[in-house]
């Protein structure tokens, strides 16, 4: 069997030294981003990216996803202490794991949501390496006209899956797409829309565009809140949950996972979906309804082993089709390219060593988060002590020197500030940046392959419906359109998002 | 309120929308569009152009007739005073080096909170000037100056 070869190959280099470090690294970057609210993974992945140029791509790569699923453990742990989701994918975490807290039991819940968060970190790394090999075998199959399908695909289901109004998010993929045209053209050299600006025609750079809109956008939005954050100083203690607590918590813990597992995969996927959906689910299964935030343990692990297991497998388009399912795989897709590795079908064949690698580095980085963050909880709780006061110069000003640090370029900084207060503007008119980002970083693979595969058919557009790939491809795209536009659904989804 | 129309939200995307499209015509009029079978540098944009255009027009519509929703108060504090520190990071990074842009850029931002005390983010703002320096100059060899001499 081929997968036990390229697992072994994948365990070797996620134990070399210099990867276990980066590896060590990037989980610790994860939980401290996780547990401090107002700064997120993607901020801090653009931050770091200029600084993985030194590197070699596979480190990069393990260090940059120990950031992401870090995250997700972080973020629970500030959600059950001070009930503030640290991430957006802990917001769940609050209702019974402060709960909980409260009842005393704060050491049992951050164990379960530990326990739950390995288990599901596990069961996902096989779950990746089970899909992986057929996906590539089929993914090999591709031309222009289906990678074009699937690119259309990928950012449409995205944009479904995503928060916030449907038809805003289809317009942020647009922009998103104009922006991504910026540039020289490949194949005529013109320079398009660069107004005489010379570093713009390498294109815009997509740190400066995210750093722009998340991570300065965000604070301008953060500062007008009222401030909510209250540091609850609580002893954590009895960390070791009874017998009886495993018992409860693990059938929701699986099933948790396995929600996890499947909402990752889809575009638009990753971690924030899983946790309502699954929080969702257990409360109509369980036995014991009324517990249901009032600190339910199974409240705790089902979506604590969903936003672990749906941050894990969204890796799969991404390292299989080379299609992101969200702005942080976004993100991955440019640190690859800033490596000279051309994300697509093709990576699987070409980087062994890289996939395997990263796919591998996360059940050891999953094994090094649950060591970190059990016995070191109170380490993670005192962070939470930093005010928002000084968190915030601190991240502006992070965010200055990353975005300088990609090309050396000052220019970026300008186009970083410009970034925020279109970012600002789209937070005001409630406009998600997310696919704007997916948009730029998409679309020029999608007018190159639009182009050779126009070229291929000599102008004749039903070539995407002649071919079954494309074909089915676009018909699932379609599908997903009618169920947008089909009202029963749509507030089905609304209900589903606001739970 | 009843009977109050216009959702400002949608309104104000439509026409931003609206914008960028003509905005982008304009920008790529020049460009040869040519035919699907053999694009030119143009057609890409103009296609998008259009149906940006079209996004536009929706927003625009929808939230004419959609009822009353407006916007949450504008805060030019926080955003004046982000705004300017990214500025002012961006004017000294290269001539007075990292060390002042850093501190500069904290103090700055930090008029964008009212919770801000001043001495404390001055003190704040050195440490991070010189963790940045360490951290990005020594330890990740960022290629940039240190001092204005």
């Amino acid at each position: 069997m081929d997968l036990f070869t390229n697992l072994a190959l994948g365990l070797a280099t996620a134990v070399e030294p210099i990867n276990l470090l980066y590896c060590l690294i990037g989980v610790v970057i994860g939980t401290a981003i996780g547990v401090l609210p107002g700064i997120g993974p993607i901020p801090t992945v653009a931050l770091l990216l200029p600084f993985t140029f030194g590197l070699e791509a596979t480190s990069a790569f393990i260090m940059l996803a120990g950031i992401f699923y870090g995250a997700q453990y972080g973020g629970s742990t500030t959600a059950i202490l001070v009930n503030v989701p640290g991430e957006t994918s802990a917001v769940i975490t609050c209702l019974d794991g402060h709960k909980m807290a409260q009842n005393g039991r704060a050491g049992p819940a951050l164990a379960i949501a530990a326990i739950s968060s390995f288990y599901a970190g596990t069961i996902a790394t096989v779950v990746i390496c089970l899909l992986s090999v057929p996906l590539s075998v089929l993914a090999l199959k591709f031309t222009a006209v289906e990678y074009f399908s699937l690119l259309v695909l990928g950012l449409l289901a995205a944009v479904i899956l995503a928060h916030g109004s449907v038809m805003k998010a289809l317009a942020m993929v647009l922009l998103g797409l104009l922006l991504g045209l910026i540039g020289i053209d490949v194949s005529s050299g013109a320079a398009r829309m660069t107004f005489g600006v010379a570093e713009l025609g390498d294109g815009i750079d997509f740190v400066p565009v995210a750093m722009g809109m998340f991570g300065l956008g965000e604070i301008m939005a953060n500062l007008e809140r009222p401030p909510v954050r209250q540091v609850v100083s609580q002893k954590v203690r009895d960390l070791i949950p009874s017998l009886a607590d495993l018992r409860a918590a693990f059938p929701a813990m699986t099933r948790g996972t396995l929600i996890g597992s499947i909402l990752g995969v889809l575009p638009g996927g990753g971690a924030a979906l899983p946790p309502f959906t699954a929080y969702a689910v257990e409360k109509k299964v369980s036995k014991n309804k009324a517990m249901f935030g009032h600190g339910a343990i199974e409240g705790v692990a089902a979506p604590e082993a969903a936003n672990n297991a749906g941050a894990q497998t969204s890796f799969i388009p991404l390292l299989t089709l080379g299609i992101p399912a969200n702005a942080l795989m976004a993100l991955m897709i440019g640190a690859l390219m800033m490596h000279g590795i051309q994300p697509g079908p093709q990576i699987m064949t070409e980087q062994p060593q890289l996939v395997w690698g990263v796919i591998a580095s996360m059940w050891v980085g999953n094994l090094m988060l649950l060591v970190i963050n059990l016995p070191l909880v109170g380490i993670w709780v005192s962070m939470l002590k930093i005010p928002y006061r000084l968190l915030f110069p601190a991240i502006a000003l992070l965010c200055c020197i990353g975005t300088y640090g990609i090309a050396n370029s000052v220019f970026n900084i300008w186009l970083m500030l410009g970034c925020a207060v279109i970012g600002y503007f789209f937070i005001k008119v409630g406009a998600e940046p997310a696919p704007l980002l997916l948009g730029l970083v998409l679309g020029p693979q999608l007018e190159e392959n639009f182009r050779r595969a126009m070229m291929l058919s000599d102008g004749d557009f039903t070539v995407f419906v002649q071919r079954p790939i494309s074909a089915t491809l676009l018909g699932v795209a379609a599908l997903l359109i009618l169920v947008l536009l089909s009202p029963t659904v749509f507030r089905k989804r609304k209900e589903a998002l606001a739970e | 309120m009843e009977g109050r129309r216009i959702d400002l939200q949608d309104l104000l995307f439509g026409l931003f929308l609206m914008v960028v499209a003509a905005f982008t015509t304009a920008a790529t009029w020049s460009l040869r569009v040519g035919t699907a079978a053999n694009m030119g540098p143009g057609y890409m944009p103009r296609a998008i152009a259009v149906l940006v255009l079209a996004f536009g027009l929706f927003f625009v519509v929808r939230g004419l007739v959609a009822p009353f929703k407006g916007i949450t108060p504008l805060q030019p504090r926080a955003v004046l005073f982000i705004l300017l520190a990214v500025a002012a990071f961006a004017l000294l990074v290269t001539t007075a080096g990292l060390m002042i842009a850093s501190l500069v850029t904290i103090v700055i931002a930090g008029f964008a909170s009212r919770e801000t005390r001043p001495l404390e983010t001055v003190l704040f703002g050195g440490a991070m000037a010189v963790g940045a320096v360490l951290l990005f100059v020594q330890a990740l060899k960022l290629p940039v100056p240190v001092w204005p001499w």
